[in-house]
């Protein structure tokens, strides 16, 4: 769970409420979206704050993050994302776009034994990085690969 | 459209028994039963107007598949001495998307080279050491016909895409390219690079979002119309039945006089039988459209190239082939055949031949989240060479659909696609 | 209208590959209406939560650059056959999408 979740659970005063709650089986889970949305992450104009702002400042460059992404996208609409960390202790997985005008797609907390993968399609506005953070025994990781977004010939 | 009683009773009355059915449930032995169509009112929503999203412009000073606009070729335009345009403009004005597709779409040019260029044309990024006179490229950017009667390149300026002092600017532009062009690598390279593969698993629903519609159009199937009846009633079972009725679609249509596909075969046959309005276009009728080629999967297209009707179609959607459209002045084969524009790319897009581009329609369009059937790709196409579209059902389309599935034939059915 | 949620669990292995289709519109805020020229608001999907048995195994939010109707491929250890998988998802303006299937073998 990120900082800002944990801030949020706690302020709330009901995390633990919570948790035993859907452990006793009296929520749906549908009712445990109490996380607050990281909006500072989300808006952030340029890799570099979206990266800090989602927790993943500083990260390591590593080759043990596999990225599958097209080399070329003939739309960039939906582009497939395909995301292995080999790290092991990996707890979360984010995708960024550089050139996006808000780099950050996604932020994926795993647990409780789901498997350090994730597979998505995003949005692409032109040709850029894209990279890909992940935090592993509490410090930072990326990659990055290239994906050239197609131009239309005569417009589509 | 919603039909009163009165009018679906005219309906029955302009009724026809059409022999491009598949037999139905009554058939015993020998001999096909008729199917019926309705045939009095126009099988799409009409008055045809184009999808909402799509270009507004009207080009109707231009040609389009059912009237043809002359494009007269002028004389040579007299250029004294050099032309001293702006290079800087020219530049902008030929990488300018707006205009009917940048110079890039066909040609490498530029310092550095834009992303992804095309190779339907020449590499003009040395053009300046050419030699050619700044008369001869002027007029070969107005009107390249003058020159090169075969050429696919569009009259820039003959048809008013751009003003003579905006080509004299692009010449002057093309008068800076010097030094043969240099590829950061071998994808930006049109030359080197790879050809797409659709790898895809176009009959997973987790892939192609298309297949909720087939289970749509199967769910259609049995569904009872206004008339109490459903596609059940004459055609118990569909998977056995239609296993490779679409694969010989589209037909010639004797009591219309033109070809029609399924799309416009499940709009006439639906009126006349379950009391159905499934317009062309609608999803109704986009979703039965999948699921009956759905059910032809794996067969190969088998479309009739042999009978007088279909000969005399496929005579005239050869010639709808070789008709230059639009303002880009560009007909079918220019883009399509590999003799002219076609195995090339046109910026980053890969221009693909007639053979390989019918066996997966009605096909799902990542880029517009949409079912598109080959009605719709033939009108997209005119759009996008600046010519105005037909309603779905034209004639002109029938013959184009037949002549293009009879080059498919032999191509195993898999639909729905999914394409870009 | 079509189901909000698709969703297929399958075991290999000790793994369970889990795909999950959402309709909906991922609309970014930054495209313009054709006709009015003004720009469509953003409406999106921006946190998604999956769980195994009552247990939460991911746990994401997203911005506006998912696509379109969008697709999550995950993977999950010890799962077995007949477990339960639920994802919800809440989109900005507060509307809220869920889903469950059950873990079948391949």
């Amino acid at each position: 769970m990120n900082q800002l979740r944990r801030t949020f659970l706690k302020s709330s005063g009901m995390a633990g409420a919570v948790m035993v709650a859907i452990g006793a089986g009296l929520l749906k889970s549908g009712e445990v979206m109490a996380a607050t949305w990281n909006k500072l992450a989300f808006t952030s104009n340029n890799i570099a704050d979206a990266m800090k702002n989602a927790n993943y400042g500083g990260a390591t460059e590593s080759k043990d993050i596999v990225i599958t992404v097209p080399d070329i996208a003939e739309n960039g609409a939906s582009v497939p994302v395909e995301v292995t960390s080999n790290i092991p202790g990996t707890t979360s997985i984010a995708i960024f776009v550089e050139k996006n005008i808000t780099p950050l797609a996604a932020d994926f907390e795993i647990s409780n034994g789901a498997e350090p993968y994730i597979y998505t399609f995003v949005k692409m506005g032109q040709t850029s990085q894209v990279r890909v953070a992940v935090r592993a025994g509490g410090k930072a990781y990326t990659v990055s690969k290239e994906v050239k977004v197609t131009i239309g010939g005569c417009g589509g | 459209m919603k039909m009163n009683n009165s009018q679906l009773m005219l309906f029955v009355l302009a009724v026809c028994f059409s022999f491009a059915a598949p037999a139905s449930a009554s058939e015993s032995g020998k001999g096909k039963k008729a199917a019926q169509l309705e045939l009095k009112n126009p099988a799409y929503a009409g008055p045809w107007e184009r999808y909402k999203g799509w270009p507004e412009t009207s080009w109707s000073e231009f040609s389009t598949l059912q009237k043809i606009v002359p494009s007269p070729i002028g004389k040579t335009i007299k250029i004294k001495g050099s032309i001293e345009g702006d290079p800087k403009k020219g530049e902008k004005l030929a990488f300018d998307r707006s205009r009917g597709g940048s110079c890039l779409a066909c040609h490498v040019m530029g310092n550095p080279i834009p992303s992804l260029p095309g190779n339907v044309g020449l590499d003009l990024s040395a053009h300046a050491i050419w030699g050619r006179s700044d008369e001869y490229i002027f007029n070969y950017i107005f009107d390249p016909r003058k020159t090169n009667p075969n050429t696919v390149m569009p009259p820039w300026g003959a048809h008013k895409l751009f003003s003579v002092e905006e080509i004299k600017d692009i010449v002057a532009f093309l008068k800076t390219q010097k030094t043969h062009s240099v590829f950061k690598d071998n994808l930006e390279n049109p030359t080197t690079r790879p050809v797409p593969e659709e790898t895809r698993d176009n009959l997973d629903p987790f892939v192609n979002e298309a297949m909720a519609a087939m289970e749509k159009g199967k769910e259609l199937y049995s569904r009872e119309g206004p008339n109490k009846q459903s596609c059940t009633t004459c055609h118990a079972e569909p998977e056995r039945m239609f296993k490779s009725w679409a694969a010989g679609m589209p037909k010639y249509e004797s009591c219309l006089r033109k070809v029609i596909g399924v799309e416009e075969f499940i709009t006439r046959h639906a009126r006349a039988t379950t009391g159905d309005d499934f317009l062309m276009q609608s999803d109704e009728n986009l979703a039965l459209s999948v699921y009956l080629r759905f059910l032809t999967n794996g067969e190969p297209m088998n479309v009739d190239a042999k009978s007088k009707d279909h000969k005399l179609a496929i005579k005239r959607g050869t010639k709808l082939l070789n008709t230059k459209l639009g303002q880009l002045n560009l007909a079918c084969v220019d883009c399509h055949t590999a003799e002219k524009g076609g195995n090339k790319w046109i910026r980053g897009q890969w221009l693909g031949e007639f053979r390989g581009q019918m066996d997966h329609f009605p096909t799902w369009r990542t880029s517009r989240s949409e079912i598109w059937d080959i009605n719709k790709r033939f009108q997209w196409c005119n759009v996008s060479v600046r010519a105005n579209e037909l309603p779905p059902g034209s004639p002109e389309y029938g013959d184009i659909e037949l002549t293009l599935s009879v080059l498919n034939n032999g191509q195993k059915i898999s639909v729905p696609g999914i394409r870009h | 209208m079509a189901e909000e949620m698709k969703m297929r669990a399958t075991l290999q292995g000790d793994i369970t590959d889990v795909k999950v289709r959402m309709n909906h519109i991922m609309e970014t805020g930054a495209r313009k209406d054709p006709k009015t020229g003004k720009l469509i608001p953003p409406h999106f999907i921006d946190q998604v939560v999956a769980t195994l048995n009552g247990k939460t195994v991911l746990d994401a939010q997203w911005g506006i650059a998912i696509s379109r109707n969008p697709f999550i491929g995950f993977k999950v250890k010890g799962a077995k056959v007949g477990d339960k998988i639920v994802v919800n998802a809440v989109d900005n303006l507060g509307t809220k999408f869920s889903g469950e299937v059950a873990v079948a073998a391949r």
